[in-house]
């Protein structure tokens, strides 16, 4: 985190050459055309009027958002935040005890066990999800197990169940990155100190590691939550569609209801989720590194 | 320092140019035919076999779902010639003026039809369309696991009986089938209380559910993770079928529904006359036949069924579904101004 800071003043203090300027253009053309104007066109049409066959016309209203005050909508909204909270936690807790696993290995082990967190990367998504639903339907290798032991007719697909191990599978290794950075940078020579002067295996953790680690954890959180909100795949494949989250809300909305507009209002409140969401968590670093300095 | 600036400035032209360089010729003939249809509704050897004849080059571009290309085409400059929507979004696409009104003067072999798609409700006259295949919306079900009983009724999808494993289709159209017929009523209806009718069905039956699903529902019925599944007719079902002697399609007895996929001309084609002569090329029955040899779907071309070289798949109800089974099957049309009605009925049984 300082080593950042440093960073960025550093580069403050010397003046940028018009040349390197220009070499910036193509950078800057992509973020305009790619982020900005796409956001841009997203958020005017949430106050846009939907046509009959799913086209916008030129209106202004606050309409589609006051239709998603419905509690119909609304209950998806707080059922995908319960769920991306939920996500949240289960891939920080499991997150920080892989990465203090890999930290305590040897350093020349320690990349080789990050790779393995990498490899699932390489295969797709969507066929990363389906390989779940061989697991844990029947005919699989837990119902097979079960099979022997006498336990007939067992299937997870579908259920609630499935669709946190889901998550939790498809999140974990953006949890473990963050975390394992910012707990590598830490001296070991802290966690001998504070074993020598009296913390169990728990003091260490809550009195040193953790709050160490903070930073880390933070962001990890974020990189977790936000993208959880937006998930509608493993909720269909995985939960059987019952449920549907925001992402899902979305994507009906957009296609088989022809609302754009009400399609980009519930995309703004997704983006409001998350901005806000950030801004807790850029208060939360602001705070830990406040203390640091005391 | 001043090539750099160049190169800089070069890379922001050539970005800004590719985004509106799908454009082609005006005049003379083309060479190029850009078509946007259904994953493997056109196979791939129909492509090859007009390239080879006529010497346009065909790109084809897939969709899988009609809302995804009514959304492109809105959008403008798309580029494409030749668009395959489904029968309510022929509706849907004229609504919004994108795509051609056909000039029947440029099309030769409209004959070869088969009767029933030869002037249909959402198109009269084929204003607008060209039929290519045709499929129906039934039951999949497993009969080891329903323990050897038939089903035949959309009630079973809603029978307390089956708890926990039946499937529907998780498309907002397709569950208002059975949600209508199943009530008694057209599949295809606009009127308010009818359609508050279904919902209240839908509703009532989602505790029996064991999801809604329209991807890998065949899988499910196969393995018995589900017994019973609302399910679209095709490719994919045949091939399950043919796999699993224990799973069957049928048409339920309260009609079920029938789809199409045609073939359209985007408004403002750049190849319009390559289109034309793409169109032509597909209503030729020994081309038409292949839509079925190489594509496993029921063809709309009468003309094709006797050069289909697996004529035991004629009388296959998973694709093609005999004159009498579709007998009561309704046509999903463009619901219009009801839209409303099951888009907030829906909602409701999402959110229930």
């Amino acid at each position: 985190m300082t080593s950042t800071t440093r960073a960025i003043q550093l580069g403050r203090k010397e003046r940028p050459k018009r040349g390197s300027l220009l070499l910036l253009v193509p950078g800057i053309a992509s973020v305009v055309l790619l982020g900005i104007l796409p956001l841009f066109i997203v958020a005017r049409n949430s106050f846009a009027v939907a046509d009959n066959y799913g086209g916008i016309t030129d209106g202004l209203t606050f309409d589609n958002y006051a239709k998603l005050l419905d509690p119909v909508y609304s209950k998806t909204l707080f059922y995908s935040l319960g769920l991306g909270v939920l996500n949240t936690v289960v891939c920080l807790v499991v997150g920080y005890i892989t990465s203090y696993y890999i930290v305590s290995r040897p350093p020349n082990r320690q990349g080789f066990l990050l790779l393995l967190v990498i490899i699932p990367f390489w295969t797709d998504f969507l066929v990363r999800t389906f390989a779940w639903i061989t697991i844990l339907g029947s005919g699989g290798p837990i119902a097979g197990v079960l099979g022997v032991f006498g336990v007939a007719g067992f299937s997870l697909i579908p259920s609630n169940v499935a669709v946190v191990l889901g998550l939790l599978y498809s999140f974990l290794p953006t949890a473990i990155f963050p975390i394992y950075a910012s707990m590598r940078s830490i001296d070991p020579s802290l966690k001998e100190a504070a074993t020598d002067l009296g913390c169990g295996w728990w003091g260490v953790h809550r009195r040193v590691i953790l709050p160490l680690t903070g930073p880390g954890i933070l962001g990890a959180a974020l990189l977790t939550f936000i993208p959880t909100m937006g998930v509608f795949v493993i909720p269909v494949l995985l939960g059987g569609g019952k449920d549907p989250l925001v992402g899902n809300l979305i994507v009906t909305l957009y296609t088989e209801f022809r609302n754009q507009p009400m399609g980009a209002a519930a995309s703004m409140v997704l983006l409001l989720l998350m901005l806000i969401s950030m801004v807790l968590v850029g208060l939360g670093l602001k705070r830990s590194s406040a203390k640091k300095g005391a | 320092m001043k090539k750099l600036t160049t190169a800089a400035v070069g890379i922001v032209a050539v970005l800004a140019l590719t985004s509106c360089s799908t454009g082609g010729s005006g005049d003379g003939a083309s060479t190029e035919l850009n078509v946007y249809a259904w994953a493997d509704e056109i196979p791939q050897s129909v492509f090859d076999a007009f390239t080879e004849e006529t010497g346009i080059k065909v790109n084809v571009d897939n969709f899988d779902s009609n809302e995804t290309m009514i959304s492109k085409l809105a959008a403008g400059n798309s580029g494409y010639d030749i668009v395959e929507p489904s029968q309510y979004a022929v509706q849907q696409l004229v609504g919004q003026d994108l795509i051609e009104t056909l000039d029947k003067s440029k099309i030769e072999g409209i004959e070869n039809l088969a009767p029933k798609f030869a002037d249909p409700s959402y198109d009269p006259g084929l204003e607008h369309s060209v039929p290519w295949v045709w499929g129906t919306t039934g039951l999949l079900y497993n009969s080891a696991c329903t323990g050897g009983e038939e089903i035949t009724s959309w009630e079973s999808l809603f029978d307390p009986k089956w708890k926990g494993k039946v499937n529907m289709l998780d498309n907002m159209l397709a569950a208002y089938i059975a949600g209508l017929q199943v009530n008694g009523y057209d599949a295809d209806s606009t009127d308010e209380d009818e359609i508050n009718a279904a919902t209240e069905s839908l509703i009532e039956q989602k505790p029996i559910l064991s999801g809604y699903n329209s991807t890998n529902y065949g899988d499910l019925v196969a393995s018995g993770d589900v017994c019973i599944s609302e399910a679209w007719g095709g490719t994919s079902t045949a091939k399950i079928i043919e796999q699993n002697p224990d799973v069957h399609y049928v048409l339920p007895e309260e009609g079920g529904s029938l789809w199409v996929d045609g073939l359209s001309i985007a408004k403002g084609a750049p190849h319009q006359d390559a289109a034309y002569e793409f169109i032509n090329f597909l209503l030729r029955p020994e081309i038409a036949a292949m839509a079925t040899n190489d594509g496993g779907l029921a063809s709309a071309n009468a003309a094709a069924q006797e050069h289909v070289t697996d004529q035991g798949v004629l009388s296959n109800s998973a694709v093609y579904a005999t004159d009498e089974e579709v007998a009561n099957a309704d046509f999903i049309v463009d619901p219009g101004e009801a839209m409303k009605y099951y888009q907030d009925g829906w909602t409701r049984v999402k959110a229930s």
